[in-house]
């Protein structure tokens, strides 16, 4: 038998987790503190009986609204960042200019940088600047948000089909009226189908940014959970759940409307998509403008940033300051750095494989299509008397939204009640809220899966738990595959965050840097996550390519 | 149809607009609010909550002695405060020891001008839970009972919950890489650490001797689960650090003003009297820069001061 | 004359989906061994037809009976067991095709196979010779190994027909099974069909626009017309006026 990359990859993960188990001291150190099993139960208790007092909700209300107005401003930016950079390092931009050069590969590779530095940790910088006004959360959203969605976008115009604009282009047409008369119009839905995604993707993140102070649901979160008021807490979790549900939801419902069935699309070859009928009602488009642009304003109305502090003369001082205060790099705490650069990787692998694990259990029952009367795995069909599968089906996507509603340094706080601190308590934390991502975009791919051959198996007279395991799965892990791969490069970048919490990794460097406000080492340990982030994403892309 | 939606569009074009004047309003009456208004700020060394209260009081009557607006904005951790009061966000705060010698180092000309009469003479006190088995010990050479076991400090920057606890452990010669059972926490404030120790987390912990006193008067620590093993010797501790730019904005008399506002505190009148209690002291009293010389050294020793 | 018991008996039935009626009233026997061709305009009703047949759809009025049964009252586990006697071979390609071509073959049997041995035979490839049997039937055996999304059309479609060999049917059903193919592919692939129902006196029933195909390769001929038999002959009683009555347009009416 010929070794496929199937097998190749598949061993290389294997070993993979076990080394990292090992360097997460599972076989010989003490994990876990049962003695802390107590207050985790009276941190469980208090989630039926939330404090619904009326000025924590009015806190409540408060917060949330800061949170969300947090994610559009900080979606709006990006979006812009994202348009103009995703233009400009498109190939075919270049292309219908008659620029043959590689300029774009420069600014593509350019915006990797604040792409690998997460939002949390720009967040911290612009703090130095800024102090807490709204205006550091939003450019913190704003950055790294805005190069990602730069490059996804990049990659959009360059894989739509090219021929209309050279019709165009050769007909005489200006490169720009081609462009945006071709192109643009083609690559729409991809772009505003991605942009919800990223919406969902700011939400979570501006409840990160509550940490350090920003305010908004995280920061209350942080601050009840300091005080061990468990009460409080559970209210702005259920506050949190709403908002992210109903962003999740609304966003869902939206694609539906505008005909693209997937958040995410990795653009793996061999997918036969179901072609959802793309029936779209224009007026749709006229009314989502004026709703965005309402919403835009009213988010802008409650936070009121101070964006004379961008130009302002203190604004120099202060990055002045920063810089004379970080240069020239203190390397003396290098040789302490390896061993938990080591340690941070193998956060990421272990937080990966054990929200790819969990995403799998759960995504089969959050599903619609399967279990459900009617679904082709529902073994009594015509008998609706059985309420087994919508109760599974409400219960594993609540749990989904709970993991991924709640930020992942919340989850670490939480986990470390019952853990020392060390990578495996980091990894859970992380490996929790990405399960949630994980799981949902996971039960997008069954929902989204092409059902003949699975009625072709089920017509011959093959049992559900057969048709499960030659159809099903073979045909949606290769999909799984690439997500936690994907999904993997996001936990890496997120490992710092929990590090803060005292996770253990490069993070624990990190928060004591922060605390002896030793910049000179700080930015040293910043540059060499960043190499370890840049390492990561090469594995992820180069496993992902030879996968498909 | 066509007409519900031109009006529609023109509605929210008109609301965006109004929404856009409105948010440049108070945009440029900004500065001027800054300025009139005095920021005071405190490390979250405990429950937060506590503070909240505990300074709503202080702002009342600081915005009554002063007559300037007070307000008292928290901050989510120790290195927060610092950034926090380095930026100009927060004008005066309570530091702890080491904070407020990392902050003065930061922003020039800030000075330390009143602390309580305990914070001269301050303690941490090590406690541990009953069911581990750590005896009280007698001197700082008992540290070493603690190794073997699971201990968590404060915040990473508190002064009596870990660099003067981390430095008397290092004298004993316990490590904390190794020596523990797992590796040491960081609770983030005094409170976290008396609940972890006496739900059993840790079996041990270190914290500030005031906050454990007072807990212990209003009957929040449960003396069957934990207890006190060892009282570190006296060192300086908290203060309140006053930054430079008031001086431009209220007057260059300013800090003089509020400090003797704090010293004005008095035990007799029943507000006053609260607000005293809240921090645990019976007065408060001038300090100076040079008092926390200490601090500094200890703090450079242990690297958390550059 | 004593006829043997039917292979399916469709009792007047009908099939709704929503407002639109894809079948309307039909009753029909088909015996053992016969090869009746389905032929019809698109949206008369076929594929409806053979869904029915195969147990996969259930029909809003009248009765289905496979094999003497009645497909509608059965639970699922003893429909699964009338379901393995019927093979089918879809119009699309209904292959798991990022599975090997072994395991796409194999897939005929998993109705006789436990979860474990199918489970076994996915990392290692059991039965290899029941498949390459089946494969070389078909003409494709030296490609058992590669994976199914590699093959060429034709090839894939061969894939499918090894699958229903392996699973051994009493009855065949194909659903336009040329509709995507050349010419030459098409008499080949049909020819196979036949011979396979000759050779082993199995029962075939295949759905399919070309009505010479249909004269030439079956011995029966059910014309649908929006979702009614219009004729039900045997090839050379259908006349060219039948068919032209069967492809008319509704507007001519």
């Amino acid at each position: 038998m010929t070794v496929t990359p199937s097998l190749k990859w598949g061993l290389i993960g294997l070993a993979a987790i076990v080394l990292s188990l090992a360097q997460a001291g599972l076989f010989q150190q003490d994990l876990f503190n049962l003695n802390g099993a107590p207050l985790l139960w009276k941190f469980i208790v208090a989630s039926v009986h939330p404090d619904f007092s009326p000025e924590l909700l009015q806190t409540t209300f408060n917060a949330t609204l800061t949170t969300l107005a947090y994610a559009v401003c900080g979606t709006f930016f990006s979006l812009i960042l994202g348009i103009i950079g995703g233009v400009l390092t498109s190939e075919v931009w270049w292309l219908s200019f008659g620029q043959p050069s590689r300029f774009w590969l420069l600014i593509r590779g350019f915006l990797a940088a604040p792409r690998a530095i997460h939002e949390l940790i720009w967040g911290l910088f612009f703090v130095n600047i800024w102090g807490l006004d709204p205006l550091t959360a939003i450019v913190a959203i704003t950055i790294p948000f805005g190069a990602i969605t730069a490059k996804v976008f990049s990659e959009i115009l360059d894989e739509t089909p090219r021929q209309p604009l050279l019709i165009l282009l050769n007909s005489g047409f200006s490169p720009l009226t081609a462009f945006f008369y071709s192109l643009l119009p083609q690559a729409f839905l991809n772009l505003l189908s991605y942009t919800f995604y990223r919406f969902e993707c700011s939400i979570r993140s501006a409840a990160v940014l509550g940490i350090i102070g920003a305010g908004g649901l995280g920061y209350e979160i942080f601050l009840s959970l300091q005080s061990l008021r468990y009460e409080q807490l559970w209210t702005f979790f259920y506050a949190l759940f709403i908002l992210n549900g109903l962003v999740d939801l609304s966003s869902a419902w939206l694609r539906r409307q505008l005909g693209c069935s997937s958040r995410l699309d990795l653009n793996l070859q061999q997918t036969k998509k179901k072609q959802a009928p793309k029936d779209i009602v224009r007026r749709r488009y006229f009314l989502l403008l004026p709703v965005s642009l309402a919403l835009l304003a009213l988010c802008f109305w409650v936070i009121n940033p101070d964006f004379s502090k961008l130009w302002a003369l203190r604004t120099q001082q202060l990055l002045g300051q920063f810089v004379r205060s970080a240069l020239p790099p203190d390397f003396s705490e290098v040789p302490r750095l390896i061993p938990q650069a080591i340690e941070t990787v193998s956060m990421s692998v272990l937080a990966i494989a054990f929200s790819a694990f969990g995403g799998l259990l759960l995504a089969f029952p959050a599903a619609n299509n399967f279990f459900l009367p009617g679904g082709l795995l529902n073994s009594n069909p015509g008998k609706s008397a059985n309420l087994l599968p919508q109760i599974m089906l409400l219960l594993s996507r609540a749990i989904l939204l709970m993991c991924r509603a709640i930020p992942a340094p919340i989850w670490a706080l939480v986990v470390l009640f019952v853990m020392f601190p060390g990578i495996l308590p980091g990894a859970i934390a992380l490996g929790l809220h990405n399960l949630g991502i994980l799981g949902r975009l996971m039960a997008e791919v069954i929902e989204n899966q092409d059902q003949r051959p699975l009625e072709a198996l089920k017509a011959q007279g093959t049992p559900n738990s057969l048709i499960f395991l030659y159809g099903v799965l073979p045909l949606t892990m290769p999909r799984f595959v690439a997500y936690s791969l994907y999904r993997w490069e996001v936990c890496m970048r997120e490992t710092v965050i929990v590090g803060l919490v005292g996770a253990g990794g490069l993070g624990r460097s990190l928060t004591e840097q922060l605390s002896s406000f030793d910049y000179r080492s700080l930015i040293v340990t910043l540059g060499g996550f960043l190499m370890l982030t840049f390492l990561v994403d090469w594995v992820s892309a180069t496993a992902r390519r030879s996968l498909r | 149809m066509k007409k519900i939606l031109l009006s529609g569009l023109l509605f929210l074009s008109v609301l965006s607009l109004s929404a856009c004047s409105s948010t440049t309003a108070p945009e440029a009456a900004n500065p001027a609010v800054q300025s009139k208004t005095f920021t005071t700020g405190a490390i979250p060394d405990q429950d937060p909550e506590k503070l909240q209260r505990l300074y709503s009081k202080l702002s009342k009557y600081l915005e009554a002695e002063l007559k300037v607006p007070v307000v008292y904005k928290p901050v989510t951790d120790y290195t927060a405060a610092v950034t926090a009061f380095k930026v100009g966000d927060l004008d005066m705060v309570w530091f702890g020891g080491l904070t407020g010698v990392q902050a003065r180092l930061q922003v020039p000309g800030a000075e330390a001008i009143a602390q309580r009469d305990i914070d001269s003479q301050f303690h941490s006190v090590f406690i541990a839970n009953k069911k581990s088995g750590i005896q009280p010990i007698q001197d700082l050479k008992g540290l070493t009972a603690l190794k073997g076991h699971s201990f968590t400090f404060g915040s990473e920057s508190s002064t009596s919950g870990r660099l003067m606890p981390q430095y008397f452990l290092q004298q004993a010669g316990v490590k904390l890489e190794g020596d523990f059972k797992g590796q040491a926490g960081f609770s983030k404030n005094h409170d976290a650490t008396i609940e972890l120790v006496t739900a059993g987390t840790y079996d041990a912990g270190v914290l500030n001797e005031q906050v454990w006193q007072k807990r212990l008067k209003e009957g929040k620590v449960d003396l069957n689960k934990v207890e006190v093993i060892w009282r570190s010797p006296a060192f300086f501790d908290y203060h309140w650090v006053m930054n430079p730019s008031v001086k431009e904005r209220f007057g260059a008399d300013f800090p003089q003003k509020v400090q003797a506002a704090l010293m004005k505190l008095d035990p007799k009148v029943p507000e006053q009297k609260e607000i005293l209690e809240l921090f645990g002291a019976a007065k408060f009293v001038p300090t100076k820069n040079e008092n926390y010389a200490t601090i500094e050294k200890v703090g450079r020793e242990i690297g958390k001061i550059k | 004359m004593d006829l043997p018991a039917p292979v399916f008996e469709l009792k007047h039935v009908s099939q709704q989906f929503g407002q639109f009626s894809a079948l309307t009233d039909i009753s029909l026997q088909i015996y053992p061994g016969e090869r009746v061709a389905l032929v019809g305009s698109s949206g008369a009703g076929k594929s409806t037809l053979l869904q029915l047949l195969n147990g996969t759809l259930r029909s809003t009025q009248g009765e289905v009976w496979a094999m003497g049964r009645n497909l509608s009252q059965l639970s699922s586990k003893r429909l699964r067991q009338i379901q393995q006697q019927i093979g089918t071979i879809y119009q699309q390609l209904h292959l798991v095709d990022n599975l090997r071509v072994i395991h796409n073959v194999n897939a005929g049997q998993l109705g006789r196979w436990s979860f474990l041995k199918a489970l076994t035979s996915l990392i290692v490839p059991l039965e290899t010779e029941t498949a390459i049997k089946a494969l070389s039937q078909v003409g494709i055996a030296e490609k058992v190994y590669e994976r199914t999304d590699r093959l060429s059309g034709g090839q894939q479609q061969r894939v499918a027909i090894a699958r229903v060999l392996v699973q051994n049917p009493i009855v065949i059903l194909a659903d336009e099974p040329i509709a995507s193919l050349d010419p030459e592919l098409s008499r080949e692939v049909m020819d196979l069909l036949r011979n396979l129902a000759q050779q082993t006196h199995r029962t075939l029933i295949v759905s399919l626009h070309d009505v010479d195909f249909a004269r030439s390769h079956c011995d029966r001929i059910i014309g649908l017309r929006q979702g009614k038999v219009l004729f039900d002959a045997a090839p050379h009683q259908v006349s060219p006026d039948l068919i032209a009555d069967l492809y008319r347009l509704e507007s001519h009416r």
